[in-house]
Order: structure tokens, then sequence, then C-alpha cells
């Protein structure tokens, strides 16, 4: 059995060879399909997003193509030369392609480390292709581990926590500070393009309202048309300061929009409510003091980027545990899909010499008893079929159970696999079997 | 002794289920959160145990008859509040670090500085039954003020993060400034008519019991006493905070600084005065000779 991924990701392609070779929509299936027709008896998976492009192949050593091979499928389905992308592809075999995929599943090869999209993309990927039949055992136990491994590093290091953009800390303060968001008013003063990237991220929470305002009227009404919100005049700023419960505040303005003292006539006509202002504006456009107030909660856009670099680094923190957890996974499930692999030639040993047994007895029988009828000797050979059947019943459940059991010690043989073997006469376990799966 | 010895035991497992919630600073694993909820609700069986036990020695009264048994049926009916929130809320949100060491500090004070007899009982008759309803209503008040301390304490811890503009650790989320506020207005507004009527009844009470108390009049309830006038300065601290709930200008910090205060009253007026042995005829027989529970 041998293990493949190939493939270009973030690091190793820009993305107009990245984009060259993806299989995006409908490709996937199609490549699929492709796969399998031309390198049959291998099990294939295709991860397409838009940071990488890997296939991963499954198969006896005879059967996995070679990365040329695969390259030539790549440049034939894709209709691109094979010199536009072939320096940038990078193979992983074997353990190494298993530990790159649980590398891949925990986010520690994404663009942004810890982003939690990766997860559903792998498995989204393993469905398509359990859905086009192009996986089996092999790819059933090493994508289920990387399901598996994936959450098990975010849960155990964290690796998620914490936003690492600006919009997106953004998005956990208002968290922080609003319950539900369905009777909340989100005021946007300005439309400068940080301003509608925070916005794009808060129109996730469904807020009630989204007022825009912006001295420019015609700027406003664009930027409403876009995120179904409605225009206030500038000169009603202190009006929508009131009924606001959010405030993205981004314009170019020189001086402070609001002072504090039009601040605080607006937070007694706001009956004290909370309020969080995300003062996203270089100058500022809110004075700082504002923030001292009790029921307000004001941050600058240094005071997001701050905490976005203080995630990231506590991020980064995490990254030794996950390799750590990941390594130790790598290893249990290669030694998993190895024992596996031991107890399939196994039970096809056991078959095969059980099937040597009844033939030959049944040989000898059909000849001291030539009397015998055509008839007899079909009910004769079924009957020893189903007594074959019966006695192996037993111990090839147990040896696949065996194999099955998660916390085994994987560097040794499975004691049940070697009493099976031992007990019918099956010889020692095959020497290269531990070498290469 | 035996008695110390039962408190202490889910005394003890509240306060492994308590260090088991701390560990969440450093393990992360869901095992620890699965660890300090089956702890937690390991305590409060045993606690249920200890106060069915205690209920059955007195079948014909609830256990609330004296200050040892109202609070430690106040802990467990916090201890499960806990639970339920622990259960309800994403695991990441450490409600048991707020609830435990309040749970943890009831069963404390109930074990070893609340008084055990309840000889007002000699009373017998209406004024037991009315006694009883006292304790209920007074207890029902003491659950929402409890509620109401623990969610202004997440409250003021989450502005506090906020304010210091610090990234949440993890592990250790705290519910929105939003659902605290909430949690607590709604506490408070149902705190205030429980502990109103559980005081009006006990001073009509106190009134009906001087007049009856010929045997013994120097075990009748004055207003001079420390019982009752801790009990009127409870009452005007909670009468403020309610109206501070709807004083746009105190809403926040302020109220729930304020909260803090009330519960510190309650637990004064309702074991300090006993525990700091000041003279009070709260509870006390219908004749000197005091009664002790079997």
């Amino acid at each position: 059995m041998r293990l493949l991924a190939l493939g270009v990701d973030h690091r190793s392609a820009p993305a107009p060879v990245r984009e060259a070779l993806a299989f995006d929509g409908t490709k996937c299936t199609e490549g699929l399909d492709l796969l399998v027709r031309a390198f049959p008896d291998n099990e294939f998976v295709i991860l397409s997003t838009c940071n990488r492009v890997e296939i991963y192949v499954a198969g006896s050593p005879e059967q996995v193509p070679e990365t040329d091979a695969l390259t030539d499928l790549l440049v034939k389905f894709h209709g691109v030369k094979s010199e536009f992308f072939s320096g940038h592809l990078v193979s992983y075999h074997d353990e190494g392609a298993i530990g790159h995929l649980f590398r891949v599943a925990a986010s520690l090869e994404s663009l942004v480390l810890g982003e939690g999209q990766i997860l559903g993309q792998v498995r989204d990927a393993y469905q398509a292709a359990t859905a086009r039949k192009t996986v089996g055992p092999t790819f059933h136990t090493v994508f289920q581990n990387a399901l598996r491994v994936g959450k098990l590093v975010r849960e155990r290091t964290g690796m998620e926590q914490g936003k690492l953009s600006v919009a997106s800390v953004a998005v956990d303060l208002a968290k922080d500070v609003f319950d539900s968001f369905a009777d909340k008013t989100v005021l946007v003063i300005g439309a400068g393009k940080m301003g509608e990237l925070t916005l794009q991220h808060l129109k996730a929470l469904k807020p009630r309202q989204i007022l825009v305002t912006n001295r420019d009227s015609e700027r406003a009404e664009r930027v409403a048309a876009r995120w179904n919100g409605q225009v206030v005049p500038f000169d009603h700023l202190g009006q929508a300061l009131i009924t606001a419960d959010l405030v993205i505040s981004t314009t170019a303005a020189a001086e402070p929009v609001v002072t504090l003292e039009q601040y605080l006539r607006v937070q007694r006509a706001r009956r004290n409510r909370l309020a969080l202002i995300l003062d996203i504006a270089i100058p500022r456009d809110f004075d700082p003091r504002i923030g001292e107030l009790d029921q307000v909660m004001l941050y600058h856009v240094d005071d997001l980027r701050a905490q976005a670099e203080q995630n990231r680094l506590e991020r980064q923190k995490s990254i030794d545990p996950a390799l750590a957890i990941i390594e130790r996974e790598t290893a249990a499930c290669f030694a998993r899909l190895r024992h596996q692999h031991e107890a399939g030639v196994l039970l096809l040993q056991l078959g095969n010499h059980a099937d040597q047994i009844r033939q030959r007895e049944l040989a000898t029988l059909f000849a001291t008893r030539p009397d015998l009828t055509e008839a007899d000797r079909d009910a004769v050979a079924h009957m020893a079929m189903r007594l074959q059947n019966q006695f192996l019943h037993n111990p090839r459940a147990a040896v696949r159970l065996a194999v099955a059991e998660p916390h085994h010690d994987h560097s040794q043989p499975h004691p049940v696999i070697t009493f099976v073997r031992h007990i019918f006469g099956l010889g020692d376990r095959p020497q290269n079997s531990l070498k290469r799966l | 002794m035996i008695d110390r010895l039962s408190v202490l035991c889910f005394a003890g497992t509240y306060s492994l289920a308590l260090l088991a919630e701390l560990a969440r600073f450093v393990v992360r694993s869901s095992v620890r959160w699965y660890l300090t909820a089956g702890l937690m609700a390991l305590g409060w069986l045993v606690q249920t145990a200890f106060l069915a036990n205690l209920a059955l020695k007195n079948p014909l009264m609830p256990p609330v008859t004296s200050a040892f048994e109202s609070v430690m049926v106040l802990s467990w009916i916090v201890a499960l509040i806990g639970l339920y929130l622990m259960v309800r809320s994403p695991k990441p949100v450490a409600v048991g670090i707020f609830v435990l060491p309040l749970v943890i500090g009831l069963v404390i004070v109930a074990g070893w500085f609340a008084p055990r007899q309840s000889d007002w009982l000699q009373w017998g008759g209406t004024v037991a039954f009315w006694g009883t309803v006292h304790g209920i209503f007074l207890l029902g008040g003491a659950v929402f003020s409890c509620v109401a301390f623990f969610a202004g304490l997440m409250y003021l811890a989450q502005m506090r993060r906020l304010k210091g503009k610090r990234p949440s650790r993890f592990g250790l989320a705290l519910p929105s400034l939003e659902q605290s506020e909430r949690i607590n207005r709604g506490s408070i507004t149902l705190a205030f008519p429980l502990l109103t009527f559980g005081l009006l009844i006990g001073m009509v009470l106190s009134v009906a019991v001087r007049s009856q108390s010929n045997e013994a009049p120097a075990h009748a309830l004055t207003w001079t006493d420390p019982k009752v006038l801790s009990a009127l300065a409870m009452w005007l601290v909670f009468a403020v905070l309610l109206h501070a709930r709807f004083r746009p200008a105190m809403r926040g910090k302020s109220v729930m600084v304020l909260t803090i205060v009330a519960f510190g009253f309650l637990v004064f007026t309702w074991v300090g005065v006993e525990a700091l042995r000041l003279p009070t005829a709260h509870g006390a027989p219908k004749t000197p000779v005091r009664i002790t529970r079997p």
C-alpha cells in the first residue's frame, strides 16, 4: 500500500497557478472520474480550495501513479502546459502524506493560521470522493482521522480562538457587548473601505436596522443601497447616534466628529443604554474620553489591530502543541493502516488456506466415492463450504475487530493477528509488511 | 460532629468541582468540563440526600425553620441553577467560576456560622405556619439575590476586560454585558417583592407574637432589635437598587456594585446577626427554655 499527496498551495505556487489547477464546481467530480479511469484500483480524493489544490492517492505500490503520470493528467484535464505549474508541485508520500493532510485539517498549513473553514473543506472533499465511490478503506481511515485530528487540535490548543482581522475582532466585540442583534441599530458614519468591510462582517449578525450617514449624500446612498440600509442626513448625526447601538465611524475628518460634550447629551437621550463605538478613522472621529463613560465601549482601529495581533501571537504559541498532537496521531493512523493491511493479507491467506483444504478433501472424497451423483456432490461441496465459512466466521470477526481497536499499541503486531496466524499454521507475517504498509 | 462531616462531604465535592473549573486556565480539554459538571452534580446529589434526611427528621415542616437549614437550601438551589446554566451555556463560558465559590461560601456560612436551633417552632400553630411562609418568601428573595449577585460579578468582569481592551482568555468566555444586565435586572425585580412580603409577614408575626408572649416578653422582637434594624437596612438597599434599575443614569456598573452591596446586607441580616452573637429575639422560643431539635 502506498499513499501520495500531490499539489500546490499558497506557499509553493502563486494565485494564477492555483487558479489554473483548481477543481471547482463540477470539475471536482469530472477530475475524480478521470483519475479513476486513468489509474484504476486506486483511491482518490481531490482537495481544492482558494489556497490549495491537492490530489490524494492510495493504492498498492504497483498501482499508485507516479507524480509524472499525475502531472500529465493535470495537463490534459486543465489544458495548461506542464512548465506552467510543475515547478510548483509539492508531493508527500506515505506517512508524510498523512501528516500533511492532518496539518492541513488542523489549519497549520492555512494562509491564516487557525482559520476554521479548512476543516469543512476537507470534509466536503472527502464526502465528494465518497459520493463518487473513489474512496476505499484506506482513505476512509485517513480522512476520518484527519477530521477528528483537526477538531482535536482546535479543542486542545484553542487555535481558532480570537480573530485575526480587524473586522472579525469587531464582530467578536459586538457579541461580547450585545446578546441579540435583532433589536439593534448599526450606524455607519462615513463611507470608508474599512468601515464597509467591518459592516460586511457585522451584517452577518442580522441587526434590525442599518443607518448610513456621510457628508457626501451620494456616497451615503451608494453604501446604504449596497447594505440594504437607510440614509440619514449628516446634519441629523446626533439623532442617529441616539438611535444607534453600534457605531462604525470611518470619516476622513481632520477633527473629531463627535466631542465628549455632544456624546454626553446623546447618551442621556439614549437613557444610558449600552453602546459600542468602533472608531476606524485616522485621525479619530470620537473624542477618546467618550470611552470612559460607563455604558460606552469605544474602540479605535489601533485597539482592534492590537487585539488581532495579540490573537495572532496566541495562535502561534499553539503551533508546537498542535504539531506534537499531529505527530502522535499520524504515527497512530499510519500504524493502523499497516495493521489493516496486515489483517487484509491474513484474511486472504486464511481464506485461501481453508479453500485449499476443502478442495483437497472434496477431491479425496469424490475419488473414493465415484458412485455419488452430481447432485450429491453438489450437496456435499455446499455443506463443506458452509462449514468452512462457519468455522472461519469468528476468527475473521476477531481479526477485523482487533485492528479497529483504537487503543492498541500499534508499534507491535496485534496479538490476535499473531494468534490466528499461529493456530491456523499460516506461518510468520510477511517481512515487508511493516516497511511498506 | 457527624453533621459537620456530612456538610464537609458535599462542600469538599463542590471544592473539587471549583478546582476542576479553575483548571480551565491550563487544561484545554472538554474532559475538564465534564469533570467539573460531574463533580458539581455529585456534590448536589449528596447535598440533596443531606437535605432530604434533614426534612425527614421533621416531616411536617419544610427545611427552612432555622438559619442553618435556610442557607443550606439556598446553596442547594443556587447550585442547581449554576448546574443548569453550566449545561445550557457553551463550554467556554466560565459560569462555574462565579457560581461555585458562592455555593461553597453559602455552605460554609450555613455549616459553621448559622444557628442550627429553631426554637420559635415551640410557638406552634399559626405562628409556626406563618413563620415558615416568612422563611420561604425570604428564601425565594435570597435565591434571586444570589442570581443577581453572580450576574453582577460577571458583568463587572466582562466590563473590566472590555474597558481594558484585552482579548478574551482561552476558555474564559463570559456572557455578553447585555445578557448579564438582563439577568441581573430580572432577578432584582423578582427578589424585591419576595423580600418585601417576607419581611412584612415577619413584622406582622412579630407584632402578633408580642401580644401573645406574656410568659416571656423579652423573647418578642422589638424595633430596636439588631435583626430588625439590619432587615430594614437591607430592604432599603434593595429598594434603592430597584429604583436604580429603572434610572437610566444609574445603569451599568453602579447598579452592579449596588447589587453586591445588597447581597452583603442580605447575608449579614440572615446569618451575620446570629454569627456575631448580637442580642436578638428573632426565632426565640415561647419560654426561656431552649429547645433543641432531635
